[in-house]
């Protein structure tokens, strides 16, 4: 017993080291850089970066202070994304379902997914405007093809056999969506709302770039339009960590709702 | 004579008349169909133990759906009582080769689901799953999800489920087939003592000739595929049966002798 604590202790602190080192090594790589040789008059180190990143916080870029960017980019994706999220299930489970739906809308689907996010943005402010509106459109376009073509496969796959047993034991159709269907296809629909996330946050940074005066990619394009890396470095850095956030939180989610569908929960 | 005997004032519960069963196949250049079972007619009394014994890929999954009226014969017809199966139904359970538990539902979930689905009465549909979770030896793990049990576990919460609707017949289709030997042993075992206590009509389907004479009042045996009924032979021996009795032996011997003459 105590020698598998010492053991698990052991294993998990190797795990740490594991992960740190290269991330620590890659910015000791860069500090160097940045002081001794010509990439230095480029762009700036990290140590600088990170400290123009706490800045920030208090000392406004531009408009605002890093956070609330942050907060404009993040209701953006809110608003995006979950209407994506919603929408694209729904979408999703209708082509799944209807003979009828799937040869309507298809067809119109598969010829409107190829066209990248970023070409949507004159149409967009076209339609919506250079406001809020203009922003959740490309961020819900962006995300929702994800999540309606995951939760479709999910439901292409459902074990025939399950829905079998269902009827064998008194399901009748319209309970076998909700009680068989539905639920075989949750880790489908997590795995697309994953996917329509980095999508989302894609998105939310292509339209802070070019139509917006705040968020973190406006950050990122108001550095390179005054030629300040530190600042565009910050938006980077400012992303990057916001990402991260935002899908540990999902795949903590996930974990709850899935736990039939790991082991050791 | 003997069959005469032991049919002799017993109720048909499942009679299978004249079934054939054809699948389409699309190939890439020709459609067609595939004969899987060609005249099969067979009846099934009440509160026997029967077992249909054939070989692998003979057809006994497609012939347990048409039985259990999952699917339905190209010919012929099958009835339960007086009543054709032409639709799945409560009044028969089904046991699963592949197991077939719902994943996301827990060991009492699974076991609830018929009566949830059917609308039984919450508390008492609650006690029934609880005495049948009990009954195959599952108590504590009410609550764990499939993931996390043995196999052997998974198939008593099978096992449960298909007994929680309180069908008059039960089809279990190689129900032991993905268990290691040992864990084998153990449930053919189980099973007997789960038919002694919850009397029903149990069909009982397997490939492994011991399992066959060990479980069954009758052993029916299958042709290979297009399948249908080779021989019948009833089990007169004394429960519990051992495996390596003089007569247990010999019947095995007659049955797997016929069984190379059908192959
Ligand atoms: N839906 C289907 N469409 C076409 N062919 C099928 C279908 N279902 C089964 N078959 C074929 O019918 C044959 C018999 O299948 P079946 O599963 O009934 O046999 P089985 O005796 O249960 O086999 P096993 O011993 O592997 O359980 C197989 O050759 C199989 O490929
Ligand atoms: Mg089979």
């Amino acid at each position: 017993m105590g020698n598998k604590t010492v053991n698990l202790i052991g294993k998990n602190s190797m795990r740490i080291v594991l992960t740190l080192l290269p991330i620590i090594g890659f910015l000791i790589l860069w500090q160097l850089a940045a002081m001794f040789t010509s990439i230095g008059n480029l762009m700036p180190g990290p140590i600088q970066v990170i400290e123009s990143l706490f800045i920030s916080f208090a000392k406004p870029l531009g408009p605002h202070t890093i956070q609330m960017h942050a907060l404009y980019s993040l209701k953006r994706v809110m608003v995006g994304y979950g209407s994506a999220v919603v929408t694209g299930i729904i979408f999703g489970v209708s082509l799944g379902l209807s003979k009828m739906f799937r040869a309507l809308f298809r067809p119109l689907f598969e010829l409107i997914r190829p066209i990248p996010t970023v070409a949507w943005i004159p149409i967009s402010i076209l339609w919506f405007g250079v406001d809020e509106m203009s922003k959740y459109f490309i961020v819900f376009y962006g995300a929702f093809a994800n999540v309606a073509l995951s939760v479709y496969m999910g439901i292409q796959r459902v074990d025939p056999v399950l829905v079998g047993a269902a009827k064998m034991l008194g399901c009748s159709e319209r309970q076998l969506t909700f009680k068989v269907v539905l639920p075989s296809c949750i880790p489908y629909i997590f795995s697309g709302m994953q996917v329509a996330l980095s999508a989302g946050i894609m998105s939310v940074v292509v339209a802070e770039m070019i139509n917006s005066y705040e968020g973190i990619g406006w950050n990122i394009h108001a550095g390179q339009q005054t030629a300040n890396m530190t600042q565009v470095l910050t938006g980077m850095v400012a992303l990057a960590i916001f990402g991260l956030l935002m899908a540990a939180i999902l795949r903590q989610v996930e974990r709850r709702m899935c736990a039939w569908n790991t082991r050791n929960t | 004579m003997e069959y005469q005997k032991y049919i002799e004032g017993r109720k048909a519960v499942i009679t299978c008349k004249n079934v054939c069963k054809e699948f389409d196949i699309r190939d890439r250049k020709q459609a067609g169909s595939f004969r899987v079972i060609d005249d099969l007619s067979l009846s099934i009394y009440e509160n026997e133990f029967v077992v249909l014994f054939g070989p692998g890929e003979c057809g006994k999954t497609s012939a347990i759906n048409i039985l259990s009226g999952l699917d339905r014969p190209t010919a012929g017809s099958v009835f339960q009582g007086d009543t054709q199966i032409t639709r799945p139904g409560i009044e028969r359970g089904v046991v699963y080769q592949s197991i077939a538990l719902f994943p996301w539902l827990t060991v009492m979930g699974n076991v609830e689901f018929g009566p949830k689905a059917r609308g039984i009465d919450r508390t008492q549909s609650r006690k029934r799953a609880q005495e049948l979770i009990n009954l195959v030896g599952l108590q504590g793990f009410e609550n764990a999800f499939p993931i996390s049990l043995s196999g052997g576990m998974r198939q008593r919460v099978g096992i449960a489920r298909a007994y929680a609707n309180d069908p008059e017949v039960l089809f279990m289709d190689e129900p032991f087939g993905a268990l290691d030997a040992q864990t084998r042993y153990m449930m053919e075992e189980e099973i007997l003592r789960i038919y002694e206590h919850e009397k029903r009509t149990v069909v009982f389907v397997t490939n492994n000739i011991e399992e066959a004479v060990f479980l069954a009042d009758r052993i029916i045996l299958l042709k290979s595929c297009p399948t249908s009924v080779k021989q019948e032979y009833i089990i007169d021996l004394e429960r519990p049966r051992s495996y390596t009795a003089p007569r247990f032996l010999e019947i095995r011997q007659k049955i797997t002798r016929d069984m190379d003459k059908a192959l």
